[in-house]
């Protein structure tokens, strides 16, 4: 074991290293760009699928939205009493909320009603809103919705404007912890009676219909009964909520792609000018060496050194970069990437999550890649005659 | 050992130092808190609107777990487009037939 490892070959394959010099820092540049570039990405992924994991279990069981002509309307709130008589279901609540176009700053609101004055609501907002004040009606909202209105010196209180022309004013009794920026960023909770006026739906009528359900194995046949009863409802289960999870970053995959594609071509472009033979300095070395009483193994062994140092190195200084970039600085740029153009921006601080299964998908993508390509030139010379590759 | 692989070795033992550094200091003050993960689950379980506000720029993507496919695909509340790619559906010969 100890003969296995060549103390003098690795020292060799560092010093061919050093002497190729710029040629050497130029791989270890792009490497250390690429494996950065792919890490960073697979990072940002990974961090907000795990946040939205985090909350997925906590969603109702089964949504249900009212359609016409496969458009969603208001369905009536008297259809609670119809689920509350399927076995199985535990409670329904009638939901009211929507979105809110400001068209001073051209961003949208996500209003959302609750049942002000229920004790489990009063303790839920207390936990989440800074400083929570419950004297009367009004409103709390996200901190970018609160920074939006304060830039249209609404730091008080904000005028909705009703679909019938008239203004309602709603005070703003608080804002939500900075730490669910990402989840409350746009929302604003009220009461539903102040909801229902802003949107005009009537009493009888709300957004969708929240069922819960005791036995999580009855999810299936429940909804599907649901179905049965409302032929033209769409019943949303909390598995079809996790699916779309698996897909939530399908709408920004063209710009994956178009990082991934431009970044394997690169890595391939490299690659490609490896396996396509080594330069005649090179094989003169190889010859050198060979004519000196180096049998072909001990070359190998000095190439894969060689190629295993520039490779790792390049590795772990992209992955340590990435980090940095990701966590510390916020990935300014890319983060773009995600959050879209509108000026309701949330505070791009997501959650640092190791993914040992993501840092070896990039190590098995990049190192051993390199390494092969590195190594198979070299063997097609070294078994070569020393006379035939120095002619 | 030369100077050369002792450099080498010294140059590997610090970036791993780093990166070792790093992740356990981004372990303990980046990672989501017990306090942030309860908040983020009681709002989440107050609206149940789960979707993170990153894409906000328009209605019909925001809670896009909730939206229909032919809502996202669309306009937005002032009925402009709100994508860049948006030209790539409005143009395509399947919806410019009319």
């Amino acid at each position: 074991m100890r003969k296995r490892i060549n103390q003098h070959l690795i020292e060799y394959a560092i010093g061919s290293v050093v002497r190729q010099g710029y040629k050497s820092l130029f791989i270890v540049s792009v490497f250390t760009l690429l494996t950065a570039l792919l890490t960073a990405i697979f990072f940002i992924t990974n961090s907000m699928k795990y946040e939205l994991n985090t909350t997925v279990d906590t969603l109702p069981e089964i949504v249900l939205q009212n359609t016409r002509a496969s458009r969603h309307i208001d369905i009536e709130t008297r259809s609670a009493d119809k689920l509350l008589d399927i076995p199985g279901v535990s409670s329904v609540n009638a939901r009211v909320w929507g979105y809110y176009y400001f068209t001073n700053a051209g961003v949208n609101f996500t209003l959302v009603g609750v049942d002000e004055f229920e004790e489990q609501y009063s303790n839920t907002l207390d936990k989440v809103v800074k400083n929570a004040s419950f004297e009367n009606s009004g409103m709390y909202v996200g901190q970018g919705v609160k920074k939006i209105m304060n830039s249209s010196y609404y730091t008080e209180y904000f005028n909705f404007i009703k679909p019938d022309g008239e203004i309602k004013k709603v005070d703003i009794h608080g804002v939500f912890d900075s730490e669910t920026s990402l989840e409350s960023n746009d929302m604003i909770i009220m009461s539903k009676e102040s909801v229902r006026e802003i949107f005009g739906i009537e009493e009888s009528k709300a957004t969708d219909l929240v069922v819960t359900i005791a036995n999580r194995e009855e999810i299936d046949t429940i909804s599907l009964k649901i179905e049965q009863m409302f032929p033209n409802a769409r019943v949303i289960t909390n598995d079809d909520m996790k699916l779309s999870y698996e897909n939530i970053f399908n709408y920004k995959s063209g710009i994956f792609l178009a990082l991934f594609v431009i970044a394997l071509f690169t890595f391939f472009i490299i690659i490609y000018d490896k396996m396509s033979g080594l330069s005649s300095e090179q094989k003169r070395e190889v010859g050198i060496l060979k004519a000196l009483g180096w049998r072909v193994e001990d070359i190998l062994k000095s190439k894969f050194y060689e190629s295993l140092i520039v490779s790792l190195f390049a590795y772990l200084l992209g992955i340590t970069l990435a980090m940095a970039y990701v966590y510390l600085l916020n990935a300014p740029l890319l983060r773009d990437i995600f959050i879209g153009y509108s000026d309701l921006k949330p505070l791009f601080e997501i959650s640092f999550v190791l993914d040992l299964q993501t840092l070896s998908l990039v190590f098995f993508l990049s190192v051993p890649i390199y390494i092969a390509a590195t190594i198979i030139p070299s063997w097609r010379v070294a078994t070569l005659e020393a006379d035939e590759v120095i002619r | 050992m030369n100077k050369k692989s002792t450099f080498v070795f010294y140059i590997f033992s610090t970036l791993t130092a780093l990166l070792v550094t790093q992740t356990l200091y981004l372990s303990s003050q980046e990672s989501m808190k017990a306090s942030a993960q309860e908040k983020k689950v009681l709002f989440v379980k107050l609206t149940g609107l789960p979707d993170l506000a990153l894409s906000s720029d328009s209605a019909y993507i925001r809670h896009r777990s909730l939206s229909f496919i032919s809502d996202i695909y669309h306009l937005d509340g002032c009925l402009r487009e709100y994508d860049k790619s948006t030209y790539a559906i409005e143009n395509s010969t399947v919806t410019s037939i009319n």
